[in-house]
């Protein structure tokens, strides 16, 4: 060392240590007075050599004695050459700026930390996290730090940049010279090194060949770094090129995470190799389990449509006494066959446009899915009265069973009707001197055109050819009528009318007898009338007054009036009032007196509180309950020969005994055949499924019969509209023609997704969404 | 409803519906796809009637009304179909044409799922987005203080240990005299908890398996699943992935048949024997899986007829005090094995939790106390038992731990917490603040079930369908038609993703406390919150 070149500065003064801010003080005006070499005397003073710019461009020579401390050259700029004979403390070059470094011995930790520029020179091995933080900065030649021997653990952390050459001489660990878990973070920047290493961070560099141009620099390199730590000698044991690895950082797409097998790799290579063919359950099930999209089609659909045509009753048939489909006389309507579908209904009632047409309350209208959404029910009215012109059509050879049937009332007609229709022999035997009971005798002309009645009747007529009137019958004449006929069916009505106990009440008439006799013009009532019993049979007595004279006519009842409909509308037309709750306490000459002691003055006192069924003709062998003959599910009573329907079992309307009889006709041909009859009907349709969305709220009124085809819902029955064949979305609907005129709608599973667009937009509607069949 | 239909106290407008369906007639392309999805019938296609007045006052013409129709998507109202706000509509509609959104007002519904004097059960959750776990900050965070270390580039060993730990004296006294040492797993403190084979499909069970076998084989984390209540697959028993699985015992005893034939030919030991004793989403509730999901398959697994309801009663029917059961049913279990698998009860967060935990205390062979806490879920139960059975986790646990502390046995029983871990997403921070509470681990169920499967449930009453096996992700469902709408790889993947991430979360939040090879259990100086009596109550540091 030449030290008379050297300008001397002492880290002593007088045996003391002096201050690192007072050391950097005097180094800083040696400097500044035009030093270039100074020796520095160091004793352990922090950040000797950094921070000299005031030199210039001039060369400037540090010479370090002693022990320097941490961060020697810190922040050193690029005309600083600093030489530190002995070992270094920490952090030697931390964020150096351009200084040449040179240790002649081991550096401690931190060595090149947040280097940016310059080269540190290291004679022996260097602690942790060496390298760490440095980065390249695009105007600078990269920062370079030269290990003679081995570095520690942590190496080139986060490393930003420059290049690291670690020699692998006279190392610290010779087995390892890359320290323990080295690079990790690193993204910039090369590390060349001879020698063995323990791993480095994978995810972060990368080990490479030394490329020519590497070694070019290598080359013109070692002997600069041995120059200045004085090892020369070294040269051709550094130059052996196959001894050199480089490691580099990865580009940030070049990153590799851990590399492990994928899912698929493993469930095929360890999972179902471990489990079995078929994974954790392939041992307990052959199900499918591949995965399948959300929207599927086929078995996999959890909903598939069903076209459900005629599968439920609508609510008109399902409602009506008589079991009318009503819904297909409107569709042979809309269809043009209007000759089909007025004779249609002669196979369910002989009284089509009697009852249907007039007499009827007509609980199909009353039913229809129109009125519970508040508009117009279908008109079968209309229908009805057209229904005048059914034709018969040929009736069978009456080679069947013989059936007598004792009441030629609507009940007696319609199983007697349907009876021969069937092919039976059915005869009729009736009190009267008329056929039709009720209809042809006591209701009033008023409500059903006498032309109309007996058309139909002269129809039924052509029908039975045998029919018997004013034949009262007597217990033996109905033990006979069993001997001689397969079957008899009592149809006799209630027509023993009910009689109040109250004083005078021989003076009164019943409503049965008034209107008989009002119809055959065999009675003057008078100019006061007054009717006990407001119900409908007294509204038609009422009705017979006015026609035949009557000014003042008074109903009374107990209770409000239960009279109803056109009855009630035509007794109110006829002037007559309505008083109640009134109870009569005796009949006098003058009127009725009331309990009240209220005196209605009356001419003639109808009674008309109802009927109930004189049995005393029928046999021991039938069962009288309350009255009223009982039967079972088949209108069967307790002689099983013997049938019963009508008023004589059940009050009701005229449709109830057409119905009954039509279902004890069907009961007994089942019966006589020997089998169970099969009584059930088909449940009538859920009215939410049908759509009335497509018909006009404000129709109220029908023009005619075509009006009203057109407006029948079709509940439960399809109407061909193809609707559903439009609104599916995958065209998985069509129409397919069958045998004759039938056809059907049918679903292609592998179309269908079962989103229910069908069963949503069908008018009428036939289709539903049924649950798909389990799939295990 | 229909126009002129007569309304009873339960018929309900869409305005009375939590979950109100929005459609656009313009965007809506009638492609069927909603309707077929939706789970519970609750949308169908509609007809509409149109009807346009074409009037003109000074118009010579007649003025005219017309009734066109349309057909669109229409939500039904009555209450057993109604909406559950799951959504799939929107996720298969092509058009982004429809879409449920949540009423702006409390529903009426709530107040007709009675029908028939049918109380109320649904799935899934409690519905209470708040809780005290996401309110919990980490308020240590060394700098200079500690070895503050990188959670990016240190070495990290996320473990905790699962058995029972004798002190190191009388530890070393028995390796001395070879005496009995409790076996100890170590574990990844991140446990999946029960959730049985029949409570979940095919596909999800065995996708969570498979991952948790991947996470320990490929990644090296060892994670281990409990089974749940409802046995375990033959093939699962016999394998080596056995040793990754926690067998739950619980009242039904269901499948346990088939896991004690299993045993003469187990490869290895099972992870550990968790006793169920409750669950806290419906503590004193018990289970029930309905006769439509025991099918074959899950008849075989659980060694029960097909077809058959299978309730587990809400105790365990031969015991009669904690000693006894405490006692009885770990002994049975430990003996099972061998006394080579750790044993452990799992109890509903409870009032009476310290009790539970002062009788394991002075069991010597108790491997540790998990404690499901009121957010937990459920595949099943009674809305009431969901919504108002149950306590919170944090103080239940915090109590537990604290007592163990003043007894000086904190290193000797593992606690594990569950129920509510993560609910809002914050599993990592949810999981640390539990730990740092004292839980050497946490169990975690529905996290998973979101994470991993996609399960639509939220903390706003979304879905909550599970228990009538119309899940519409195939997780809790037992139908092909659903289930294999589930792929069991992309739920493996899922999960492994999940753990590596919950991992790198963990490392984010104990690395600032200098905590790299211990997981910070108790360290509740590193924690503060905002709330000066739950600051009170967990003995943690009250911070604003």
């Amino acid at each position: 060392m030449d030290d008379q070149q050297y300008y001397l500065i002492s880290g002593r003064q007088n045996d003391i240590r002096i201050e690192s801010r007072v050391l950097e003080e005097q180094i800083q005006e040696a400097v500044a007075k035009g030093r270039r070499k100074i020796q520095v005397e160091a004793f352990g003073q922090h950040g000797i050599g950094g921070r000299l710019w005031r030199a210039g461009d001039k060369p400037l020579e540090i010479r370090v004695t002693g022990h320097s401390g941490q961060r020697l050259g810190s922040m050193g700029y690029a005309n600083t050459r600093i030489e530190n004979f002995g070992p270094a403390s920490d952090d030697v070059g931390w964020l150096n700026g351009g200084a040449e470094i040179i240790v002649h011995g081991h550096a401690a930790n931190g060595v090149a930390n947040a280097m940016a520029q310059g080269k540190i020179y290291v004679a022996g091995s260097i602690g942790a996290r060496g390298m760490t933080m440095t980065k390249q900065n695009p105007r600078f030649a990269p920062p370079e730090l030269w290990v003679l021997g081995s570095v520690g653990d942590y190496f080139g952390e986060f490393m930003a940049g420059g290049i690291a050459v670690i020699c692998g001489i006279e190392a610290q660990t010779p087995d390892n010279i890359l320290g323990y878990r080295p690079l990790v973070g690193m993204v910039s920047g090369k590390v060349f090194f001879r020698g063995p290493h323990g791993g480095y961070s994978k995810s972060d560099a990368r080990l490479m060949p030394v490329s020519d141009a590497d070694w070019q620099w290598l080359e013109e390199n070692f002997s600069r770094f041995l120059g200045a730590i004085g090892r020369v000698e070294l040269y051709d044991e550094l130059a052996e090129r196959e001894r050199w690895q480089v490691v580099a950082a990865r580009g940030p797409m070049d990153k590799v995470v851990r590399k492990t097998r994928s899912i698929s790799e493993f469930r095929q290579s360890a999972w179902n190799r471990e489990l079995g063919p078929g994974g954790l359950v392939g041992d307990l099930t052959d199900l499918d389990m591949s995965p399948i999209p959300v929207i599927v089609t086929g078995e996999l659909r959890r909903f598939v449509p069903v076209w459900e045509n005629r599968v439920y009753a609508p609510p008109c048939e399902a409602s009506c006494p008589t079991g009318i489909p009503v819904h297909e006389r409107w569709r042979l309507v809309r269809e043009g066959r209007m000759d089909e579908a007025v004779d249609m209904a002669l196979a369910y009632t002989p009284f089509p446009a009697s009852v249907c047409g007039y007499l009827c309350p007509n609980l199909c209208m009353q039913a229809c899915t129109r009125h519970s959404s508040g508009m117009a029910s279908v008109d079968i009215t209309q229908l009805g009265k057209s229904s005048i012109s059914a034709k018969v059509s040929e009736l069978p050879p009456a080679a069947g069973k013989k059936i007598a049937v004792v009441g030629g009332g609507p009940a007696g007609i319609s199983v007697a009707w349907q009876l021969r229709r069937a092919g039976h022999d059915a005869v009729i035997y009736d009190m009267s001197d008329k056929l039709g009971g009720k209809m042809s005798r006591l209701i009033p002309r008023s409500r059903i055109p006498a032309d109309v009645l007996e058309a139909e009747l002269e129809r039924i007529r052509e029908v039975l050819a045998h029919v018997h009137l004013q034949q009262e019958l007597t217990k033996d004449d109905v033990e006979q009528l069993k001997a001689d006929h397969d079957f008899v069916v009592i149809a006799a009505g209630a027509t023993k009318p009910r009689i109040l106990p109250v004083a005078g009440k021989e003076r009164m008439i019943a409503a049965n007898d008034f209107l008989a006799r009002a119809q055959d013009g065999s009675i003057d009532p008078g100019k006061n009338v007054v009717i006990i019993g407001a119900g409908n049979v007294g509204c038609d007595a009422a009705v017979e007054a006015r026609r035949l004279g009557a000014v003042d006519i008074t109903l009374i009842d107990v209770q409000e009036p239960a009279s109803f409909g056109q009855e009630r509308q035509h007794a109110e037309a006829a002037g007559a009032k309505f008083l109640w709750p009134c109870f009569t306490r005796q009949i006098t000459e003058e009127g009725v007196v009331l309990e009240s002691g209220e005196m209605l003055a009356a001419d003639t006192v109808v009674i008309s509180i109802g009927d109930v069924p004189d049995t005393d003709f029928l046999p021991d062998s039938v069962k009288v309950e309350k009255g009223f003959v009982r039967v079972n599910e088949y209108f069967q009573t307790t002689d099983p020969q013997i049938f019963a329907i009508g008023d004589i079992v059940r009050p009701g309307l005229l449709t109830d005994a057409i119905g009954a009889g039509r279902k004890a006709a069907a009961a007994l041909r089942e019966i006589a055949e020997g089998k169970r009859p099969a009584m059930d009907r088909a449940h009538m349709i859920d009215t939410a499924r049908v759509s009335l969305e497509y018909f006009d709220p404000r129709q109220s009124v029908f023009s005619g019969v075509e009006q009203c085809g057109t407006s029948c819902a079709s509940c439960g029955a399809c109407r061909d509209c193809g609707i559903c064949e439009s609104i599916c979305p995958r065209g998985a609907i069509s129409r397919k023609q069958l045998e004759g005129k039938d056809y059907e709608y049918a679903v292609d599973p592998d179309l269908c997704i079962g989103c229910g667009f069908c069963a949503g937009a069908c008018p009428c509607g036939i289709w539903a969404m049924r649950e798909n069949d389990p799939l295990h | 409803m229909q126009a002129n239909a007569k309304i009873t106290p339960s018929t309900l407008s869409v305005k009375d519906h939590p979950w109100r369906i929005a459609w656009s007639r313009d965007k809506c392309s009638l492609c069927g796809q909603c309707t077929a999805v939706c789970p519970v019938n609750a949308i169908e296609l509609g007809v509409f009637r149109k009807r346009i007045v074409d009037v003109e006052i000074h118009a010579a013409a007649q003025p005219g009304n017309v009734n066109k129709v349309y057909h669109g998507i229409r939500q039904r109202t009555d209450a057993a179909y109604h909406c559950i706000g799951c959504g799939m509509c929107a996720m298969v509609c092509p058009n982004d044409a429809i879409m449920p959104y949540h009423n702006d007002e409390a529903d009426k519904l709530r107040f007709h799922l009675s029908q028939g004097g049918q109380a109320e059960r649904r799935g899934g959750r409690r519905n209470a987005p708040a809780g005290i776990l996401d309110q919990i900050k980490f308020t240590r965070i060394s700098m200079l203080t500690d070895p503050a270390l990188d959670a990016g580039r240190h070495e990290f060993e996320m473990r905790t240990l699962l058995g029972r730990l004798l002190p190191p004296e009388e530890n070393m006294k028995r390796v001395r005299e070879h005496g009995w040492i409790p076996p100890v797993r170590e574990i990844y403190p991140l446990i999946i908890g029960g959730m049985s084979f029949g409570a979940l499909s095919p596909p999800m069970w065995e996708g969570l398996q498979m991952g948790v076998a991947y996470l320990n084989e490929e990644m090296g984390m060892p994670v281990c699943i409990s089974t749940g209540e409802g046995g375990c697959p033959p093939r699962l028993l016999r394998s080596r992935f056995l040793r990754y699985v926690i067998l739950q015992i619980a009242s039904g005893y269901f499948g346990w048949d088939e896991i004690i034939h299993a045993i003469p030919e187990m490869k290895v030991d099972p992870c550990a024997i968790e006793i169920k004793y409750g669950q806290g989403a419906k503590p004193g509730d018990g289970g029930l899986l309905m006769w439509h999901k025991v099918n074959d398959l899950i008849a075989a697994i659980r060694g029960v007829p097909k077809g058959v309801s299978l309730p587990s009663p809400p105790t365990h029917q031969t015991k009669y005090s904690i000693e006894e059961a405490v006692a009885k049913m770990i002994q049975s279990m430990y003996m099972a094995w061998g006394f080579r698998v750790p044993v452990y009860p799992k109890i509903s967060a409870t009032s009476t939790s310290l009790a539970v935990l002062n009788n394991l205390t002075r069991n010597p062979y108790a491997a540790g106390l998990a404690i499901d806490g009121e957010d937990g879920g459920t595949g099943a139960a009674y809305n009431v038992s969901l919504d108002h059975m149950g306590h919170p986790i944090a103080s239940a646990l915090r109590d537990c731990y604290l007592n163990l502390v003043r007894l000086g046995q904190q290193n000797e029983i593992p606690l594990f917490a569950g129920g509510g871990i993560g609910k809002n997403g914050n599993l990592a921070a949810n999981a640390a603040a539990l730990i740092m509470l004292g839980a050497s681990g946490v169990q975690v169920g529905k996290y998973v079930m979101q994470a991993a499967a996609g399960c639509l449930g939220s903390e706003t009453r979304r879905c909550n369908i599970c228990n009538i096996g119309l899940c519409p992700k195939g997780i809790t469902s037992q139908d092909p038609r659903l289930y294999r709408r589930l792929d069991a790889e992309d739920v493996a993947q899922r999960v492994v993703d999940m753990y590596v991430s919950f991992d790198t979360e963990l490392r984010k939040i104990v690395a600032p406390l200098g905590r790299s090879t211990s997981l910070p259990i108790g360290m509740s100086d590193a924690l503060g919150i905002a709330d000066k009596a739950a600051a009170d109550r967990l003995q943690i540091q009250y911070v604003v």
